[in-house]
């Protein structure tokens, strides 16, 4: 009689588990295996950076990619496809054809990434504990990021760390230029309040100002999410070293644009980027989304704390000293 | 009785002791308002670790474009000057962080220039000369922004 009811029961367990490996099955068929490009500029650097490199990040940031089996199987293999696919976007250590400038930009990009703990990514992390990385590894990474520093880039190579992106060579007839993905320039912003000044690795110097609605949100600290409307403007200059040591802004380099409307810029978080070079203001990227895949990548990992943008200004001064001096 | 009041007193010795310690309560993101006044230049003191933005008029414009330099009558400039601190955020960038000191360059309707210098308690006294400043600020050029 036992024997009986045992069967019974088993039965429909044993149906439950015919059926997820049947759907399993099924669920292959389904599998698109990730596209093997070829390597055709592996990223020079020191043995032990690439050591470092190969191991935490290639495996998606490349197309040497040696992924584990329970990457291969879907469903995983679905995320893990659209992870890769997103990675190498943005940053391919297979496809390494830049400058000594632009390589630079992409070593300070990657340190502040491992910096900050943003990556390798912690859900990677957690299936691929070898590729974790230690305070050691941001090290070597930092002493070989800072040393390209002293390498004086050409003349004329003078870029800001959105360095990959083609040119388009459109909207020169209007008379001001407009980003492919519809941020207008505009002259407005000479009238605007300087809300920080920085600089960068790249010898640039650098004034941020914001419109009312932009200055309103940082006094209000009222930025997350910034309010529609927000435009803040980055001029960058080359730097110029006087006589007595002093830096001014010499050459300019270009007017970098964020503007915020959360309906028409979903993909980078309501924020619309733009960037006009040299003194024809031409505007940057060949395609709508071309923030998509570089500069929002930095912002949305670095500069979240500040709603994305990365020259808010800091929290050290009282209004009562400000307004003092401003009589 | 003595209970009761041992009691009170404790819980009040408690409610002293828990001080809520804020030290950036009064601390503010500023933005700095130059009234009417435009930018004009901004410059980096890399010794000083300091950052500069020069503000004027169209006056003060015009006097900068100039090849002497000298003030023109109704000018107005002001040098905004900011201690600078390594990006918190970025790695490989700085930017400005406490407000040092606002230098004022005036000149009235003759071209009589006068000057005025407003610091803050961090700012080192070096007491330059007026003359030494006043020759300082109109050696800015007006930044390109095509």
């Amino acid at each position: 009689m036992d024997s009986v009811n045992k069967k019974r029961r088993v039965k429909p367990i044993a149906l439950a588990f015919l059926l997820i490996v049947g759907l399993f099955t099924a669920l292959q068929f389904f599998n698109q295996p990730l596209k093997g490009n070829p390597v055709t500029k592996k990223i020079e650097a020191p043995r032990e950076v690439l050591a470092i490199l190969e191991n935490s990040c290639f495996n998606c940031h490349s197309n040497q990619s040696n992924l584990s089996w329970y990457d291969k199987i879907a469903p995983i293999s679905w995320a893990v496809n659209k992870d890769v696919k997103r990675a190498r976007e943005i940053l391919n250590f297979s496809e390494w054809n830049y400058s000594a400038g632009e390589h630079q930009g992409k070593m300070y990009a990657i340190l502040n990434m491992m910096q900050s703990g943003k990556m390798p990514l912690h859900e990677y992390t957690l299936l691929h504990p070898s590729a974790k990385i230690t305070t050691q590894d941001i090290e070597t990474i930092r002493k070989y990021t800072l040393s390209l520093s002293s390498i004086a880039p050409p003349k004329n190579e003078l870029k800001d760390i959105h360095q990959n992106i083609e040119i388009s060579e459109n909207n020169k007839s209007s008379k001001f230029p407009v980003s492919p993905n519809g941020v207008q320039y505009t002259d407005d912003y000479k009238n605007w309040k300087v809300i920080s000044m920085s600089t960068l690795f790249d010898n640039s110097i650098r004034v941020i100002y914001g419109n009312d609605i932009a200055v309103k949100a940082i006094e209000t600290e009222n930025f997350h999410p910034w309010p529609n409307g927000s435009i803040v403007v980055k001029s960058v200059w080359k730097q110029e070293k006087l006589a007595d040591g002093e830096v001014r802004a010499g050459e300019f380099v270009n007017a970098q644009f964020m503007v915020k409307d959360s309906k028409k810029y979903t993909d980078t978080e309501g924020w619309g980027f733009a960037k006009f070079s040299g003194n024809d203001l031409h505007p940057t990227g060949k395609t709508a989304s071309f923030a998509k895949e570089s500069c929002i990548a930095c912002h949305r990992q670095l500069a979240e704390k500040t709603g994305y943008l990365f020259d808010v200004p800091m929290k050290l001064n009282t209004e009562r000293l400000i307004k003092n001096l401003q009589k | 009785m003595k209970k009761i009041l041992f009691i009170t007193l404790s819980i009040c010795a408690l409610f002293t002791a828990c001080k809520i310690d804020e030290p950036d309560k009064d601390l503010k993101r500023v933005v700095f308002d130059p009234g009417n006044l435009k930018f004009i230049s901004t410059s980096l003191n890399t010794t000083k670790e300091t950052s500069s933005a020069l503000y004027g008029n169209q006056e003060a414009w015009e006097s900068l474009t100039n090849e002497n330099n000298q003030p023109k009558p109704n000018s107005k400039f002001k040098l905004v000057t900011w201690k600078y601190h390594e990006n918190p955020q970025y790695i490989g960038g700085t930017i400005t962080g406490e407000l040092l000191s606002v230098e004022t360059l005036k000149t009235d309707k003759n071209g009589k220039i006068s000057y005025q210098i407003q610091n803050t308690s961090k700012t080192e006294n070096t007491h330059p000369t007026q003359e030494e400043r006043i020759q300082y600020i109109t050696s800015y050029k007006p930044v390109v922004r095509p």
